[in-house]
């Protein structure tokens, strides 16, 4: 079943084109992370879904209903802003009450209780009474998040939702959200632009560029199998690699710069030419096995990352990136052979 | 935020504002149109149309002499004010020490009281120890209206200044008076000026203080506009209060230049 | 190193030291002259403690009806200020970067013209063959020519222009340090236009508001220059009675304790305000 459907929606802001003729399905319960570099448009969407923006063109379908025209309030949406807009002069309870007062859901007794459950549900039923300034940061935002869901909504829209807490209270955060959205089952958007969030949070992933969808898929599919330089640059970052492709026999072969040539896996499309190839800086393996295209090599400097090395290695006169374990990095000469696997050689379309 | 606004609301407000602009500078713009009147009256609307009340100004040896008046009178203030408020200014805003929420209070406090029961201490001061109004009192009751705003512009000024300039200047080997001419005061420019222009502008318009110290021989072209209204109005006195206005639109304008209107809010 | 933080101590003293010695010369002594000057005698026996200038103010019921009437306007003038004042710095707080410098413009410039001058239009309007006599008369509202001079209404109307700047520039900061994002939240949440008004931007604003409504009704229970022209003598407000005692009758005394019955009035206000605002104490 759609939760949501947004149909070719177009929006300038003067002469720019911030979204151009997008479209989006999202299915009941689904985890969607709208993923992108900053001005790509992503937060536009969540604004024109929410309907604090209005598009130049398009529509917005929420549960079978068009709600193009509607005002925010007449949506049945919650969304969970990055800076959290708790509401300073009201207590935590009366925050978390305050969807459910709009809408004259229920008595105020009832009210109450609910918001006494939503918070429960975020482990901040002790406070109450407080307000919003004595909380600290990953307290508001628990706040925001029982705020967001007292009410049922028919969408969950979140807005940078942990840009603004520290490494530790983030990771708490992502395991929480997930949590809440296998209990609740809310159909939820979020915008980031944390690719490690995105995976780890998703269902699906949609990768923006300059108003438009530039790949989606499920998180895995996104890392293992991005189609461009851009998705494979923004998600995890990997070695891009302008090769020659040269056909020798039945085999296509890369043709590096100096010279040297590794064996390509076959895929569509892929034809004789001058081609980019993406290569994970994990994928490259300093002491290849007899499985892997081999290529002669020499170690420039490298990192000690804790639980991984980073070397700089120059292989057929190319600079490449791999990030291995501390142990096989150690010990090696400066001159060596790399490999990889060639599946992990990964074509892209410019 | 405007996507959400109702169509009717945006509507109301727009006949709102626009109502409200008629109410603020119609009072500026009767007075403009009275001083190019041909009518010896004032009176709506204009008869016809001259500049012979402009010609009148001019070779009215009052006004003149009002005018020069004002005009000293707002230099010393402005002069008295930036140089006792641009130090207090750094002191209040660049150094920590105690009791500096009480001083700041101190300092801003004239804004609070009524400027009409400060004018009659004052009076009574320059009358019991002095010999009466003068224009030197005028200065000194004008530079202390007028200081709080000196500190507040130059304050906001050093706000935005990077605190670690001048400990910077002081590794850089410079002495405390290097540091002050080359490093803060330069900093504390647009705030000055802009002090300098509230000043100037709260002086020259002035007719509070000014009508309670009023001296024999002392008159600045608010007093005279005061008395001028209070017994027979003509349109001379709306050529120099449209000359008076025109340079208010031009310090209003040049105030923006430099600081920015919207900081005043 | 010693004597470097020694200097650095001594710094703000050394700065602020001229505009205090000036402070306290030029605005305190006066004030308390001033304060002084209400409780002692004047004439041969002056300088004895005295509280008959007191007892003449509370006496003559000519001044009773003074102070009423300037509370009166003062609080009738606050009230439209208010009610002008706030949907107008909302408007202006909302409007596009042009639109806005335009809207501040026509506040500031009105603010930054002399009292005198701007009253002066007040009396081309409301007087007799004045504009607003002239516009009805067009519109055909009212034969024969009308006056507001020297009626309470003209007083309003003209104060509240002239006061109209502070209501708005001090709404206006505070609204500007508001996260648009609280509105749009309460939007999602459910509220419309106007209920996101009422619970959230008006409690956020109230501080600015209570602000300019204490500044608008100190400066106008002590403004004369407006009330004076517009007013005229039949119609007076404490500021020019006291303005008649120290110039007009030289009745220092008197003068000087109508003032500090003023200065009280404005202090009632001010205390509870200032407390208040210290107990919030906080924004968002």
């Amino acid at each position: 079943m759609t939760q949501l459907v947004v149909q070719s929606v177009v929006k300038r802001f003067g002469k720019q084109t911030v979204l151009n003729a997008f479209d989006l399905e999202v299915a009941k319960g689904e985890f969607v992370a709208l993923l992108g570099p900053s001005g790509c448009g992503k937060s536009t969407l969540l604004r024109i879904i929410a309907g604090l923006e209005t598009p130049s063109s398009g529509d917005i379908v929420i549960n079978g209903r068009v709600v193009t025209g509607l005002p925010p309030e007449m949506r049945n949406i919650a969304l969970m802003f990055q800076s959290y807009a708790l509401l300073p002069h009201l207590s935590v309870l009366e925050n978390v009450r305050f969807p459910l007062r709009m809408r004259s859901q229920a008595s105020r007794a009832e009210q109450e209780r609910r918001a006494h459950d939503a918070l429960a549900l975020v482990q901040l039923d002790q406070f109450t009474e407080r307000y919003p300034r004595q909380l600290s940061g990953g307290q508001q935002q628990r706040v925001a998040l029982a705020r967001s869901i007292v009410a049922e909504p028919d969408l969950l829209l979140l807005d940078e939702p942990l840009s603004n807490l520290d490494a530790r209270l983030r990771e708490d955060m992502q395991i929480e959200l997930k949590r809440l959205h296998e209990t609740l089952g809310l159909t939820t958007i979020f915008v980031t632009h944390d690719q490690d969030e995105a995976l780890a949070l998703a269902d699906t992933v949609i990768l923006m560029n300059g108003g438009r969808v530039e790949q989606r898929g499920a998180p895995e599919e996104l890392y293992g199998q991005p189609r461009t330089e851009f998705a494979a640059d923004f998600l995890g970052g990997a070695n891009i690699l302008e090769l020659e492709v040269v056909r020798r026999g039945d085999v296509l072969m890369g043709l590096f710069p100096e010279g040297s040539e590794v064996e390509l896996q076959k895929s569509d499309g892929l034809e004789p030419g001058a081609r980019k190839f993406m290569l994970r800086k994990e994928a490259i393996s300093l002491a290849p096995d007899t499985e892997m295209a081999t290529l002669a090599a020499s170690i420039e400097t490298q990192n000690y990352l804790g639980s991984q090395t980073r070397s700089l290695v120059r292989a057929g006169g190319l600079a490449l990136v791999a990030v291995t374990d501390p142990v096989s990095a150690k010990s090696k000469a400066r001159d060596l052979r790399i490999g990889w696997r060639p599946k992990d050689l990964i074509p892209l379309t410019s | 935020m405007t996507a959400a606004t109702p169509g009717f609301v945006k509507l109301l407000s727009i006949t709102f504002v626009l109502a409200i602009a008629v109410y603020m500078l119609v009072p500026l713009i009767v007075v403009i149109a009275s001083s190019l009147s041909t009518s010896q009256f004032l009176v709506f609307p204009p008869p016809g149309f001259s500049l012979r009340w402009y010609t009148e100004v001019f070779n009215s040896d009052a006004y003149l002499s009002a005018g020069w008046t004002s005009l000293k009178l707002a230099l010393f203030t402005v002069a008295a004010s930036v140089a006792l408020g641009t130090p207090a200014a750094i002191a209040l805003s660049r150094f920590r020490f105690p009791g500096r929420s009480f001083l700041s209070a101190i300092f801003l406090s004239p804004l609070l009281l009524p400027s009409l029961i400060f004018a009659i201490g004052l009076l009574i001061v320059f009358s019991r120890y002095g010999d009466g109004p003068s224009l030197t009192g005028l200065v000194i009751g004008h530079t202390v209206i007028t200081l709080p705003y000196v500190i507040r512009t130059v304050s906001a000024n050093l706000i935005d200044m990077d605190p670690h300039l001048d400990e910077a200047a002081r590794i850089m080997g410079a002495r405390w008076w290097q540091r002050y001419l080359l490093v803060i005061l330069p900093q504390c420019r647009t705030g000055m000026a802009a002090g300098a222009f509230f000043a100037f502008n709260i002086s020259f318009d002035d007719a509070v203080i000014a009508l309670f110290m009023r001296a024999p021989n002392v008159e600045t072209l608010p007093m005279r506009i005061y008395s001028t209204l209070e017994f027979s109005p003509d349109p001379s006195v709306a050529a120099v209060s449209t000359i008076m206005i025109l340079l208010t639109i031009f310090m209003v304008l040049l105030l923006d230049r430099i600081f920015g209107l919207s900081k005043i809010a | 190193m010693a004597s470097a933080s020694r200097s650095t101590n001594r710094e703000p003293a050394f700065l602020l030291t001229p505009g205090l010695f000036f402070l306290i010369i030029a605005f305190f002594f006066p004030t308390f002259l001033l304060l002084a000057q209400s409780v002692l005698t004047v004439g041969p026996d002056a300088g004895e403690l005295t509280l008959e200038h007191y007892q003449k103010a509370f006496a003559d019921s000519f001044y009773a009806g003074v102070a009423f009437r300037t509370l009166r306007l003062a609080l009738l003038i606050t009230l439209i200020c208010l009610l002008i004042g706030f949907p107008l710095a909302i408007i202006i707080s909302r409007a596009s970067r042009i639109v806005r410098s335009l809207l501040i413009l026509m506040i500031v410039l009105p603010l930054m013209t002399s009292v005198v001058i701007r009253t002066f239009g007040w009396l081309v309007i409301l007087g007799q063959g004045g504009v607003l006599s002239w516009v009805l008369q067009a519109l055909g509202l009212v034969d024969g020519t009308v006056s507001l001079m020297r009626t309470e209404a003209g007083i309003v109307i003209a104060m509240v222009q002239v006061l109209l700047p502070f209501m708005v520039l001090t709404t206006l900061g505070n609204l500007n340090q508001m996260s648009p994002s609280l509105e749009e939240a309460a939007r999602v949440m459910g509220a419309g236009f106007f209920r996101s008004i009422w619970h959230v931007t008006l409690p956020m604003s109230a501080p600015g508001l209570a602000s300019g409504a204490v500044l608008v009704f100190a400066l106008s229970i002590s403004s004369f220059i407006t009330p004076s022209l517009v007013g005229g003598v039949r119609l007076p407000v404490i500021a020019s009675s006291i303005y008649q005692q120290m110039t007009g009758s030289f009745d220092w005394g008197f003068g000087a304790a109508l003032s500090v019955l003023l200065l009280g009035a404005t202090l009632v206000l001010m205390v509870p305000y200032l407390i208040a605002t210290g107990r919030l104490g906080g924004r968002s």
